[in-house]
């Protein structure tokens, strides 16, 4: 059934009631990948589905391997990537008697996914998983979870069953605001475009630097939208919001008029909510429609993909000259924004380390990032252009996302190098993955800018809780990360002086094996520029950064 | 008050994702009834909200439920009656007073007909 899908690959953990599943599975072409923890396995399939915009399949077993899978369906969810995550269950005439390794995970998985089905009936489990597989990739993507208790693996399915065709509804689409947006458009003097996930799954880059130079407005992203328009070219400002570049926030608040394409306008993004964009006048586009006026309220709301609205958006404004001094004062200030971040002084700067992996890795280089300080830094210092992908959990913000990511990423696209920027933290939660890496030939980098503290955390308790640290360094020290890796059989590398970090870079992305680099940074360094939770960038604390606050 | 009106699938399951998402929004449900209705397969639900902020917030996501056919408020004038009449022609549906909608069923003259009184 998973053939006729065109599934290629999966990832699971068998269990007792897989048992046969895995028996049909010894006979099938799909690849199978073994993680060693089922949450993994999820946010496998996530970055294999981010990578090649294909459904990500993942297999794990009732109750406990269902429970643990919760975390990597919830981060693909927030981050609406397309997955089918099938959980085996005790067979029907015991479901509901608190059977061995029986688990709710139809009501557990309910509120973490797009839609979910429990199987009860054999007749009905063809058109079931193909209705699973096209909820998952229609409209907005998003996880779709089936249960199927084992006795439903082996029923005897007629090839009327599996022929049947399903139908799942079609996206809305309401475009009857598409006047008024071009109106306000072409009479914006300060227009500016953001742009969220929605355009990195519907690869509209080409089509919103179109746009961006058609109405001469910067382009500000969120932090699921890195890479999806190429950080090189002069109008893109980089990531807005928290941490982001204070040149896309001053864009973003003094723009007259904010065109925002597949965003959901997110606290990390909006800051104090009641104040964002009150002299702004918004167009928001977004593919489901339960997001426009959600967060941010009274405005022109398109619903569509971002492809199908650009493309109305681009005929509507053909050919309409503007004045160039919006654009002009961006460009210039852009550019006062690209700060020197080359730290060669020791000790090791993580912000140095982010340097020499945007200028040594090539072109189509895939970042994942774990969630923290690691993941920030990256945001904001790692210059994603050309093919390169940057791929991080956004929404739920799940520590130990990255390294799984990655190993997806790697099957889904073997020819591109990849690399996790991690920290000592999170790496922690996964780091029995290196097995997996291994195992399955997956030369992924690692590299691991290690401050020995849960350093967003203790950043936060140090601005905002007079540094009264409490649960966040690890006092009896990390483990030794290059003994970890080696002993798992992949390669390490330690680096403390700045001085070595390019070699080290360039070497691992050569190897043939997982390589970990295990970055000793400075564990002083915080996550600057900073909007501190709930105000706006009037209060932003700036640290190293040389931002004028807009003056030329 | 504000009265919402789903129609559903009438499956096993479908309540706790209906009343999920009041659950996220935190919306507390005042009165809730719920039964089969005259489609096969399908079943209506009827529920009623004080806040019509908070009704109007939580439309769009019920909507957007897989198992969810229709959802909507029902409109503030009040119907307090409700019938489907059955004719050759077709099926029409009529909502309004109890005397109005009384008065429509005697008059229509349908080979068969349902009615809800103080429906709602």
């Amino acid at each position: 059934m998973l053939e006729r899908q065109n599934v290629e690959v999966m990832f699971g953990i068998p269990g007792g009631v897989l048992l046969p599943f895995y028996d049909e599975l010894v006979q099938s072409d799909i690849r199978h990948i073994l993680p060693r923890h089922e949450q993994c396995a999820g946010h496998m399939a996530d970055g294999y589905a981010r990578v090649s915009k294909k459904t990500g399949v993942c297999v794990v077993t009732s109750g406990p391997g269902a429970t643990n899978l919760v975390t990597g369906v919830a981060t693909a969810f927030m981050d609406s990537s397309p997955m089918v995550a099938i959980t085996g269950q005790v067979a029907t005439q015991v479901l509901g008697n608190d059977a061995f390794q029986e688990a709710d995970s139809f009501s557990l998985m309910m509120p973490v996914t797009k839609h979910n089905f429990r199987v009860t009936d054999p007749k009905v489990f063809p058109e079931t998983m193909k209705k699973a597989f096209l909820i998952a990739t229609t409209g907005r993507y998003g996880p779709v979870h089936v249960d199927i208790p084992t006795d439903i693996f082996q029923a005897e399915i007629t090839d009327e069953q599996m022929e049947k065709e399903v139908r799942v509804p079609k996206p809305k689409k309401n475009l009857s605001g598409l006047l008024d947006a071009i109106k306000l458009l072409e009479r914006a003097e300060r227009p500016t475009i953001m742009v969220g996930g929605g355009v990195t799954w519907s690869r509209a880059g080409a089509e919103i630097m179109m746009l961006s130079e058609m109405l001469m407005a910067p382009v500000v992203t969120t932090l699921m939208a890195k890479g999806s328009v190429p950080e090189n070219h002069p109008l893109v400002l980089g990531v807005c919001g928290m941490h982001g570049r204070q040149v896309a926030n001053y864009a973003l608040n003094n723009c007259d008029v904010l065109l925002a394409i597949g965003t959901r306008f997110s606290d990390r993004v909006t800051g104090k909510l009641s104040e964002f964009g009150t002299k702004t006048k918004v167009v928001h586009v977004d593919i489901d429609s339960s997001e426009i006026g959600k967060n941010v309220k009274g405005r022109v709301g398109l619903v569509g993909d971002a492809w199908t609205v650009i493309h109305a958006l681009i005929a509507g404004l053909q050919k309409r000259k503007k004045a160039a001094t919006w654009r002009d004062r961006i460009v210039q200030l852009n550019k006062d924004c690209t700060c020197d971040y080359d730290l060669k002084s020791p000790p090791l700067k993580p912000q140095k380390v982010i340097y020499e992996l945007s200028k040594n890795l090539p072109d189509d280089a895939i970042l994942t990032t774990e969630v923290g300080q690691n993941q920030m830094w990256a945001a904001h210092f790692y210059k994603c252009y050309g093919k390169r992908m940057f791929i991080t959990s956004g929404g739920l913000g799940t520590m130990g996302f990255g390294f799984p990511a990655a190993l997806g990423a790697k099957v889904a696209r073997p020819e591109s190098v990849v690399v996790d920027v991690a920290g000592d933290g999170s790496l922690q939660m996964v780091s029995q993955e290196f097995a997996t890496a291994v195992e399955n030939d997956l030369p992924v980098v690692v590299a691991l800018l290690n401050n020995g503290w849960l350093g967003m955390v203790k950043q936060w308790q140090k601005l905002f809780y007079g540094s009264r640290y409490k649960a966040t360094q690890f006092t009896a020290g990390s483990p030794d990360f290059v003994k970890l890796a080696e002993a798992y059989g992949a390669e390490a590398i330690r680096v403390e002086k700045p001085s070595e970090v390019a070699e080290a870079i360039v070497r691992a992305t050569k190897a043939d094996v997982p390589v970990l680099l295990d970055f000793v940074v400075d564990p002083e360094e915080d996550v600057l520029p900073m909007t501190p939770p709930g105000k706006t960038s009037a209060d932003c604390i700036k640290g190293r950064c040389q931002w004028k606050d807009g003056v030329c | 008050m504000e009265v919402m009106m789903l129609l559903v699938y009438d499956q096993p399951g479908v309540m706790q994702r209906v009343m999920g998402e009041f659950n996220r929004k935190r919306i507390n449900v005042e009165t809730i009834v719920v039964g089969k209705c005259e489609m096969p397969e399908r079943a209506r639900i009827v529920l009623s909200i004080l806040d019509r902020e908070k009704a109007i917030s939580v439309i769009e996501h019920l909507r957007a439920l897989h198992e969810v056919i229709e959802c909507d408020l029902v409109d503030q004038s009040r119907h307090e009656a409700y019938a489907l009449l059955f004719h050759k022609e077709g099926v029409c549906r009529v909502t309004g007073t109890v005397e109005e909608v009384d008065l429509i069923v005697n008059k229509s003259g349908a080979d068969r007909y349902i009615q809800a009184m103080n429906a709602i």
